[in-house]
């Protein structure tokens, strides 16, 4: 059914805004989370672009080099904390009530609040630009001593971590809202191997968000008041206790960013091959060992910081094993579409860029987790090589495939496939072209966050393809723009229908958008793929017409 | 809601817990980190193993808090709100008398100089003290809206899953003392 419009009484424009400001429902907060933290990834992209151009050829004074320093800082906090973080989040606070049959979230009002958290942090993150003009330029890593008063007096550096510690926040918040949600308030009959994989990721990334945040929260806490207060936790210590305590968060923050987007796969995969998931019960099993694993591998970021040997080596390992699982999911989505009826969309382009990109990062995680290559490549563009082709083209390759899969679901229009594949394919050779130069770059000797390098180098052509690259990327992220203000915003696009996709899971058994109270009816789940047979009982109803459906 | 299903906020209060209880994780991987680490001198004046007088007293104050606490839940669960009430009131005020004997051993440390800002060792051990009295003081704040609310007589025998969770995060916070007073006085 199209979306009724009756005329009632048009509520004035100040009263609208009120009711978004005042939401608690899950999913207007979704739309909100996507609308802001997809302005935030325009706003850290521009940084990058700044970043590209100052580093195009030698020499280059785009940018000061202090300036320069906050730019790569809040680029990377920025998409990390304020982008694919909480993309991911909204995503599942849109969708994860819809699979799995709820009303809402078990705490609709905490979801409010981990949303409002989460942009005044943002906003305090950023406002150092405003806020004596200096924002944090210590790296997202914020390393003692580099972040302590002495090497860093700017008060951006302590709004810096004070809005880091209103995310922790949020983001706890919104796992204790995310588990209980999907413990209490499954559809009846959702027994543990029907709940839809893109729950199950989220299960395990709240998991893991409940458990790696608190540390790093005391740890920001521990800097401020060492910045502040005159505590000694990092001033006068071992500068290791920094590392240890941030790293711990923040290598499961790498998975805390893929692994939402690797459940956004698993649902788009098997919906285009017209195949159920291969392995799926693997496919939930290994989401649990990455989660596990994550917590096991953190000191693999501290191998030059003179770590015990054999802790090194323990690291060594893991780093190692946690790519097992990894592959297993990579190879249970070529599975499912070997043999599929491959529909070659949009979102299952994003999925195949994914899965294409995502195994070099895999790939050099493992290369560079070895000690003696490690050691090489440290703080080389290397390492941002390896990690742009983890989160970019793992997380973000990921996050477009879930938009391109339920902007329909959340607007009630088809996006235009033609401007997608443009999209994917821009993004696709733009992403590449910027990163893969910098594996040479790194290899080469190039190190990490220098504002420029001299011409003698042998860095300027590399440099120059990776900043051809980025803006390349950029004009695709514009053509998705323009496809959504033309298509959706300008109401151009297609009417999607309840179920555009023939998607297997419950999100897809309600209108688009679904009504506020999502179910008319509390839908009952009978097996791992409740819309196979709601679209058999709705065939079945009406056996006079006819009965190709497209779908097996 | 019938008594078949869990209550979600009580769910959600244990959720929380595990939560809480990695910050404190985090906090005591800090400590022995610092203490493990034989190139940090702990300053000689400085009282590695101080008197145990009041925080023993202090523990004995919180287990007779969560016996309060306790007794208020069974009471409720009974569907007493006599017991409730009186129970939710000892336990509120025995908390507010661990603050203030936390108080009393903060300032007697500082009166021989050992303070958060004297060393990294006496920064993680204040900050063990504080955050766990941060949290004593976040538990009364929680009675005290308990006891309100029991007050207008707004929990039963059904209804009583704040009574639950705040049960629950009080013996959390006993629990936690329990480890940092083993850890930082007798370790």
């Amino acid at each position: 059914m199209a979306s009724v419009s009756i005329p009632v009484a048009k509520p004035g424009l100040l009263s609208e805004i009120a009711g978004w400001l005042t939401t608690v429902d899950h999913k207007k907060i979704g739309v909100m989370y996507l609308v802001s933290t997809f302005f935030f990834f325009l706003l850290s992209g521009i940084f990058a672009l700044i970043i590209r151009l100052q580093l195009m050829a030698p020499g280059m004074k785009i940018v000061d080099q202090n300036v320069y320093n906050e730019l790569f800082t809040m680029h990377g906090t920025g998409m990390i904390f304020l982008f694919i973080i909480p993309m991911l989040v909204g995503l599942g606070n849109y969708i994860i009530p819809l699979q799995i049959g709820a009303r809402d979230m078990a705490f609709p009002r905490i979801n409010a609040l981990s949303f409002w958290l989460l942009i005044f942090a943002g906003i305090v993150m950023e406002g150092g630009f405003l806020i004596g003009g200096t924002a944090s330029s210590a790296a997202w890593t914020a390393y003692v001593p580099l972040s302590t008063k002495q090497f860093s007096p700017q008060s951006g550096m302590d709004i810096w971590l004070f809005g880091v510690v209103l995310l922790g926040i949020s983001s706890t918040l919104g796992a204790v809202n995310f588990l209980v949600t999907i413990y209490t308030m499954r559809a009846p009959g959702m027994t543990m191997w029907r709940i839809p994989i893109f729950t199950w990721t989220m299960i395990v990334t709240a998991g893991m968000v409940l458990l790696a945040t608190p540390v790093l929260t005391a740890a920001l806490i521990m800097l401020i008041t060492d910045r502040n207060f005159s505590t000694q936790f990092f001033t006068t210590s071992n500068p290791r206790l920094w590392q240890h305590m941030f790293w711990f968060y923040s290598h499961p923050a790498v998975y805390i960013m893929v692994l939402p987007a690797m459940g956004i796969l698993s649902e788009v995969i098997p919906v285009f091959s017209r195949k159920p998931l291969f392995g799926f019960k693997v496919m939930v099993l290994s989401s649990i060992l990455i989660g596990v694993l994550g917590f096991t591998t953190w000191v693999h970021h501290m191998f030059v910081s003179g770590v015990d040997p054999l802790v090194e080596r323990f690291f060594m390992f893991t780093t190692m094993v946690i790519a097992v699982p990894t592959g297993v999911k990579m190879f249970s989505w070529i599975a499912t579409m070997w043999k599929g009826s491959v529909s070659l969309k949009t979102p299952l382009l994003m999925c195949i860029g994914f899965i294409s990109t995502f195994v070099i990062g895999g790939i050099t995680g493992v290369i560079q987790g070895a000690i003696p290559i490690d050691m090489q490549v440290h703080n080389t563009y290397w390492v941002v090589a390896h990690f742009h082709y983890v989160l970019f083209g793992g997380s973000v390759f990921g996050i477009f495939a879930g938009l391109y899969f339920y902007l329909p679901k959340i607007t009630g229009r088809m996006l235009d496939d033609k401007l997608g594949k443009w999209h994917f394919a821009l993004m696709f050779i733009g992403f590449n072209l910027t990163f893969f130069p910098m594996h040479i770059l790194g290899l080469e000797g190039m190190p990490r966050r220098i504002a420029t390098y001299a011409a003698d180098r042998g860095w300027d052509i590399p440099n120059l393809i990776a900043t051809i690259g980025a803006f390349t990327i950029a004009f695709s992220v514009l053509i998705f723009m323009i496809n959504f203000a033309i298509y959706i915003l300008g109401r151009k696009g297609e009417v999607a229908g309840n179920d555009p996709w023939e998607g297997a899971t419950l999100e897809w058994a309600t209108t688009s958008p679904p009504a506020v109270y999502n179910f008319a009816r509390t839908p009952v789940v009978e097996s791992d793929r409740p819309m196979i047979e709601l679209r058999a009982k709705a065939a079945g109803a009406k056996s006079d017409s006819k009965t190709s459906g497209g779908s097996h | 809601m019938t008594n078949s299903k869990p209550n979600t906020g009580l769910i959600g209060a244990a959720v929380f817990i595990v939560s809480e209880s990695m910050f404190f994780i985090g906090l005591f991987l800090a400590y022995f980190f610092l203490r493990g680490d034989t190139t940090i001198q702990i300053p000689s004046d400085q009282p590695v193993h101080p008197s145990l007088a009041l925080p023993l007293i202090n523990t004995l104050i919180l287990a007779v808090s969560v016996g309060a606490m306790a007794y208020a839940e069974r009471g409720i669960a009974a569907n007493k709100q006599r017991n409730l009430v009186i129970g939710v009131t000892v336990a509120a005020v025995l908390g507010l008398v661990f603050m203030l004997v936390q108080t009393v051993e903060f300032s007697r440390f500082i009166s021989v100089g050992f303070s958060p800002s004297s060393s990294a060792f006496g920064s993680t051990f204040f900050a063990l003290l504080i955050f766990h009295v941060l949290r004593v003081f976040a538990g009364v704040l929680f009675m005290v809206i308990v006891l309100v609310r029991a007050l207008m007589g707004q929990f039963t025998q059904q209804r009583r899953a704040a009574v639950q969770a705040c049960t629950l995060y009080w013996c959390f916070i006993a629990a936690v003392w329990v480890v940092v007073f083993l850890v930082l006085y007798t370790s």
